[in-house]
């Protein structure tokens, strides 16, 4: 019998749970992801509206950051999520969305679903997950490129480029099989087309794709990548256990709404067959056998910028009450891990 | 050659849902679907990923790592990442008890 491959997942952290459970768990609806998406779409509606009336006055600092996001961090979550293939029962809508969400995004879907299939198999292993987006450990500068995204840009200009013209990097070419390579060049140049079609229309003179799209994308950025930072930063690489490499945080309905519970991200990695609906759910049934969640967003963005500026700063990297990897703690200095592969 | 070979009893497998089974160094994924018993190879044509914790839906099942879809009747590769199609095996019900011919 040919041995599976050792995957980051529960059962290589050793985490348990009833098939009983799981399967309920994984139950697939169309219902709570309909109720999500609408919310959203409520929500922009609102945000735009707001956008539009403070235009032409100071209020449209406040209303643009906003308005970004409720575009970007669900634009985010829903990208992810679609990616899975988890987030409607009904396929063309989950597909649908996935090629929507990405398109604002900014990344071709095929890729998002290969690239992040190696996240998932080699969670933070350097050199095999395809995501790892700032080096290890992270500095003061990694982590304002990262929340800036700046670094995602740029390497997803390069990205469709390259990909549009069928050459591949060796790390595409690594999670990528190669009879579906065609389908990443193809998504490549639709998206790109759509691209320059939209870049096009705004020299054109039409203000409203660069007010109610460009600009929110790039202003609602970090604050998507509050979210996701979070994700990894401060714990183990080469682990295979999920609950050394992965955080999870408190969240409430905030977390639900803008970031399809991703805040639960431990039991996603663990589990990842399991929707955004169901993840507080599966959360109940291991806690007794995860790590306790970090504490609320403000306060874990808190102490991960606080290490590392305190690492920059070449001072001590303990902080106060997040959850952080034995050796990303010094008493100043470090010793590089690896260098990020998105950019 | 059919091999038919007694896998389990049919009330093994809960409905829409599957069981992993092991026989002579190979592994399976044996279903119980609403149109009926079916057998494929067990693990994921994308990254031997076995399908035991997998998601049964209506008559797909879906891998737990990647959540690729394959046909549980036909074994055809659905949607991406996977895109190698899974190898099926005849099933037969006989006294309550789930056949696999294994070739
Ligand atoms: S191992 Fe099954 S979809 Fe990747």
């Amino acid at each position: 019998m040919t041995p599976a491959p050792i995957a980051t997942n529960a059962a290589s952290s050793g985490v348990k749970l009833e098939r009983k459970t799981l399967r309920q768990l994984g139950k697939r609806s169309d219902v709570p992801g309909l109720i999500w998406l609408a919310h959203w779409v409520v929500f922009l509606l609102g945000g735009g509206v707001l956008l539009h009336l403070s235009v032409g006055t100071w209020w449209v600092v406040p209303a643009m950051i906003a308005y970004g996001a409720v575009l970007v961090v669900p634009t985010y979550a829903l990208s992810h999520e679609t990616s899975h293939g988890t987030a409607f029962r009904t396929r063309w809508l989950n597909d649908a969305l996935l090629w929507i969400s990405s398109f604002i995004y900014f990344e071709e879907p095929n890729h998002r679903r290969y690239a992040h299939t190696s996240h998932h198999t080699y969670t933070m292993h350097v050199g095999k997950d395809g995501q790892m987006p700032f080096a290890l450990p992270m500095t003061f500068r990694e982590w304002l490129v990262e929340l800036t995204h700046l670094g995602f840009y740029w390497y997803e200009i390069k990205l469709f480029v390259k990909n549009a013209l069928g050459r591949f990097s060796p790390l595409v070419l690594q999670y990528t099989p190669e009879d579906e390579l065609p389908k990443l060049k193809w998504g490549a140049r639709v998206y790109l087309a759509a691209y320059a079609t939209l870049l096009a229309f705004i020299a054109a003179g039409h203000v409203w794709p660069l007010l109610y799209l460009v600009l929110p994308r790039l202003v609602g950025a970090p604050v998507m990548q509050m979210f996701t930072i979070l994700q990894h930063a401060e714990l183990s690489e080469d682990t295979p256990s999920i609950l050394d490499s992965t955080r999870s945080y408190k969240g409430g309905w905030l977390s639900w709404f803008l970031y399809m519970n991703m805040n639960n991200h431990v039991e996603h990695h663990l589990y990842p067959q399991v929707p955004f609906y169901a993840l507080p759910g599966l959360q109940k049934a291991i806690e007794d056998q995860v790590p306790e969640p970090d504490p609320g967003f403000w306060r874990t963005n808190y102490e991960v910028a606080a290490v590392v500026a305190r690492r920059s700063l070449g001072l001590s990297t303990r902080a106060p009450s997040i959850r952080q990897a034995p050796h990303m703690i010094t008493e100043g200095g470090f010793t590089k891990i690896s260098e990020a592969n998105m950019r | 050659m059919s091999t038919w070979i007694k896998a389990c009893a049919a009330d093994e497998i809960d409905d829409e849902d599957l069981i992993r089974w092991d026989y002579d160094g190979q592994t399976f994924a044996l279903f119980n679907t609403p149109r009926g018993f079916f057998a494929t190879d067990g693990l994921c044509t994308h990254e031997d990923q076995h399908l035991e914790d997998g998601i049964v839906i209506g008559q797909v099942i879906e891998c737990p790592l990647h959540q690729g879809r394959f046909d549980i009747a036909s074994g055809k590769a659905l949607s991406a990442p996977v895109c190698v199609d899974l190898k099926t095996y005849p099933v037969k019900l006989e006294a309550g008890c789930v056949f696999v011919d294994i070739g």
